[in-house]
């Protein structure tokens, strides 16, 4: 690695991208980006509901139900008669004595999204009202308070309003909470120590960033409470990660568009090292990514920790993004590669912040940082480890990979996928201790994995998902330990016979184990508090002498890995198989723990 | 018959890629993602939702517990413990016996002042506010009928409440859209890589030296790439089906998607044909469609409403109207786009 060659070639492609915009394309860029920036506010102000019209319902215009249909976007109101609902012309149907709705699931929703406006309505109605307290005769503050460890007066006014019964609404009418009269303009931030005294107030939200869009302002009426949401985080997802995309979509054409017609070739050839070639191509996207992250960041009002977090996702994204297009064959491919990239990485930040506020499961998360920053909660040091390693470790190892193929013999050659893959997997086993490191490097891959499977399953009862999680971690660990093995009997990096199976097979298991032991960042913010989370990473500290903690696993792995060895090196099939047993043999281990240890 | 012959290469050619599993692969997990999201997070707050969910025990103290405790109780999902004191139920809620408790005292307006406490940072604390939410609600309609003669106004009767499914909104307004357009939106993407790429490579100077005209081999990549979208439609249809969210207007969904399909292939093939480099080409492809998405959705029907009013049977003549102007549109798009490869063959 040498820094002024980095630079030197970060600033080509910089300006050679840059060059090779002709005028008429730069002038399109930016009339479409005047366009969008222009679309934003209408949007915002005007407020799309896309299921509007979907519910009609049959109602007289002097019928009073009639505002409450005109008021609500997704209800219509259609001409009264009485075969209105079994003619298919509405499903409600509103006559002077009562309210008849159709037996069709449509039907029934329609009933409930008018009876949901109608509370609305009614709360507008009242807001009128000279006497507020026979009005809102119910007056309510809401105190969170941990159950086990006494009362920690917490925010009630952080948690963004607007969460209707329906978790789909968008924030397009964040309407309510403006039709009270009890509200005191309160302007308290986060922290609320309210006694059950005769206070009629709650606090409003902290007023600034995203919560003026949201409409944060709580009052004390029932209707006004709103369970902890996490439509900010939503939002956030949205707000960080779709610029990323732009900007891989962009790194990931330049990286192919070195592959092809072998235009590479002559940097190749060029006295500066691959490692320097894929850094400085690196380089301004990854600034790239960081300046619009950081304007975000701004525009939403997190602070610099938040720009920190979102990084080693920025970075995970380039790094997937330059592996698949050292693997793509065609731009076409790269589309599909492009998309799965984003929408995996999407998945992996944002189902996790969904708990932000709720569940410690959330600091997964890098989005949890910047909700936490947002809010003023605070981050603690084991969270933000928890949320920054091990993507930022997953995208070193994958630059590591791609830029192992990133050389003459593969990148101008015409592979499928699955094959280049073996190619890159293989390329860095040159000796048989490497098939130990790289099992090692494996791990933040199985971490992050595993984290993600969690996220996922810890919804799920006790039940279904303990079971679930051990089978998938099985599987996960037994592929991060045997994959590259494969890769290296089928390109002919060892010899095919059961004794360099089982060294190979060894030497992964213990890399494995030796690289396990970064899952301990995981007790660091207490997850293993977490059922689930317990099973998945820490299934061997309950009740066993230590000796056996300490070779127990590793007798594991080694095990499971000479299976899967042993199967690689006969054929493709025989590895699937022994794969399977493998798994088969993790499961019934970690069963077995687990049944020990309770 | 030639551009034929090229509409089913350029399918060939995806398959062999195998690119046209994975993105139906990618559809499928989107698809499993956000349901997952919106059950998981209906599931949070609605406990009607699932099956067999717990009761939340509410403890209730205070002067107004009388008429409060039978408002609370009313619903099965909610069961009421009533205490003496305050301090009596905020020790039992601190030990876990009760999972949220409701201090009422009455004023002598009549006007009831709850101090509500629930859970903190926990799994059960959103399901917990929302359950008293619904108590809370409830009870302000009592006493509202209750002092109903100090109001000018009198608030409108609910319409009946009756059991119904939760996800049905979300199925037909994102979930439906969302499957219509992404595969709409892939096709327009694959065009212009497509064309970037034989321009690259200088394979379309190759394919023009076949008896092909441009246009032709435009039409034959197009034909088969604006057909992949509502076949891959027509699937997700099936399957929403197959699991009970019937489609109203299955013929008119898939039309409006073709024709969704025609304009972003067309706009993505003249965007490649213009720039003749993929990366600007792709990247100013995303943002028109971003901004083409964004300017229809302040249309009076935006083109997600067009496919939930489709789909969900409730389409006014408007519906039809848009429907037939995003046809217009394609065929207008498509001619513009023969115009432009017949200039740029020149």
């Amino acid at each position: 690695m040498n820094l002024g060659k980095i630079l030197r070639i970060a600033r080509w492609e910089t300006t050679r991208s840059a060059g090779d915009v002709d005028r008429k394309t730069a002038a399109a860029f930016v009339v479409v980006l005047v366009l969008i920036a222009a679309l934003v506010p209408a949007l915002l102000a005007y407020g799309p509901t896309p299921g509007e019209g979907m519910y009609r319902v049959a109602v007289d215009d002097d019928s009073p139900y009639h505002d409450v249909v005109e008021s609500d976007a997704t209800l219509a109101a259609v001409e009264p008669s009485p075969g209105a609902i079994s003619a298919g012309h509405a499903e409600v149907l509103v006559t002077p004595d009562r309210i008849v709705a159709g037996d069709s699931a449509k039907s029934r929703a329609a009933l409930a999204a008018l009876r949901s406006a109608t509370v609305s309505y009614n709360d507008r109605l009242m807001a009128q009202e000279g006497n507020q307290s026979a009005a809102f005769p119910v007056v309510v503050s809401l105190q969170y308070v941990d159950q086990n460890l006494g009362i920690t007066g917490q925010q009630s006014g952080a948690e963004p309003s607007g969460g209707q019964t329906d978790g789909t609404e968008q924030s397009g009418d964040a309407t309510d909470g403006t039709a009270d009269g009890t509200q005191d303009g309160g302007t308290a931030t986060g922290e609320q120590t309210t006694d059950g005294g005769g206070q009629a107030e709650l606090p409003s939200g902290p007023s600034g960033g995203l919560g003026g869009v949201f409409g944060d302002s709580q009052s004390g009426t029932p209707s006004s409470l709103s369970p902890p949401f996490p439509l900010r985080s939503l939002v956030l997802a949205f707000a960080f990660l779709l610029p990323l995309n732009v900007v891989i979509q962009a790194y990931g054409s330049s990286v192919l568009a070195e592959r092809i017609n072998r235009r590479g070739e002559p940097m190749l050839v060029a006295p500066v090292s691959r490692g320097d070639i894929v850094a400085g191509k690196t380089l301004p996207y990854f600034l790239g990514a960081i300046a619009l992250i950081s304007l975000i960041a701004v525009a939403v009002g997190a602070g610099p920790l938040a720009v920190a977090a979102i990084s080693p996702l920025a970075a995970l994204f380039l790094a997937a993004t330059f592996f698949g297009s050292m693997l793509a064959r065609s731009y076409k491919e790269l589309t599909f590669v492009t998309v799965t990239v984003s929408v995996t990485l999407t998945a992996y930040a944002f189902v996790p912040a969904v708990f932000a506020e709720v569940h410690p499961i959330a600091a997964i998360s890098p989005l949890t940082v910047v909700v936490d920053s947002i809010t003023g909660a605070g981050t603690e040091a084991g969270a933000f480890v928890l949320a920054t390693v091990p993507p930022a470790l997953v995208a070193v190892v994958l630059f590591g990979l791609g830029t192992g193929v990133y050389r003459e013999e593969d990148m101008f050659t015409q592979l499928p996928i699955p094959s280049k893959l073996l190619d890159a997997l293989a390329a860095p086993l040159t000796a048989t201790w490497r098939v130990g490191l790289w099992t090692a490097l494996f791990v933040p891959f199985v971490l992050v994995a595993e984290l993600f499977a969690v996220a996922v399953l810890f919804v799920a009862p006790v039940t279904l998902s303990v079971p679930l999680l051990l089978a998938s971690v099985a599987v996960i660990e037994e592929v991060a330990k045997s994959i590259h093995v494969f890769a290296g009997f089928e390109r002919a990096r060892f010899p095919r016979d059961a004794r360099s199976a089982l060294v190979v097979g060894a030497v992964s298991g213990v890399g494995f184990f030796v690289g396990e032991k970064l899952l301990l960042v995981t007790q660091l913010v207490g997850l293993p508090s977490i059922d689930v989370a317990r099973v998945a990473f820490s299934p061997a500290v309950l009740g066993l002498p230590p000796g056996v903690l300490l070779v127990a696993p590793l007798l594991l792995h080694v095990v499971t890995a000479c299976i899967s060895a042993l199967g690689a090196a006969r054929s493709r099939v025989a590895y699937v198989g022994a794969l399977t047993v493998a798994a088969v043999v993790h499961v019934a281990y970690n069963l077995a723990v687990v049944s020990v240890g309770a | 018959v030639r551009r034929l012959v090229l509409a089913r290469r350029t399918l060939g050619s995806l398959r062999s890629e195998k690119t046209i599993v994975l993105a139906i692969a990618i559809q499928l997990f989107i698809a499993a993602f956000s349901s997952f999201l919106v059950v998981g997070l209906v599931s949070l707050y609605d406990p009607g939702a699932t099956e067999g969910a717990a009761t939340v025990d509410v403890g209730v103290s205070g002067n107004a517990s009388d008429s409060l405790a039978p408002v609370v109780e009313e619903r099965g999902s909610r069961d009421v413990v009533r205490y003496d004191s305050r301090a009596a139920a905020m020790q039992d809620f601190r030990n876990g016996t009760i999972d949220a408790v409701l201090h009422g005292v009455r004023q002598p307006s009549g006007r009831v002042i709850v101090s509500a406490v629930a859970p903190e940072g926990s799994f059960r604390t959103t399901l917990v506010v929302a359950q008293l939410k619904e108590a809370l609600s409830e009870y302000e309609r009592t006493l509202r009928a209750e002092l109903s003669h100090s109001l000018e106004r009198q608030p409108l009767d609910l319409p009946p409440e009756r059991q119904s499914n939760p996800y049905f909104s979300f199925t037909y307004t994102v979930l439906l859209p969302l499957l219509s357009f992404l595969p709409a939106f892939i096709s327009g993407s694959v065009m212009a890589d497509s064309l970037a790429e034989e321009e690259e490579r200088g394979t379309l100077e190759l394919l023009r030296v076949a008896p092909l005209s441009l246009p032709d081999i435009v039409d034959g990549k197009a034909l088969a790439l604006v057909a992949l979208a509502p076949a891959q439609v027509a699937l997700w249809l099936a399957l929403l089906a197959y699991n009970g969210s019937t489609v109203a207007n299955p013929l008119a969904v898939l039309a409006l998607v073709t024709g969704v399909a025609a304009v972003l292939v067309a706009g993505g093939a003249a965007l490649a044909l213009g720039i003749g480099a993929r990366r600007e080409a792709q990247l100013l492809y995303s943002f028109c469609a971003l901004a083409a998405f964004g300017a229809a959705s302040l249309l009076p029907q935006s083109p997600q409403n067009l496919v939930a009013r489709l789909a969900v049977g409730s389409p006014t003549a408007l519906t039809w109207l848009s429907l037939a102007a995003v046809l217009a549109a394609a065929a207008l798009g498509y001619a513009a786009l023969r115009h432009l490869a017949g200039e740029s063959a020149d």
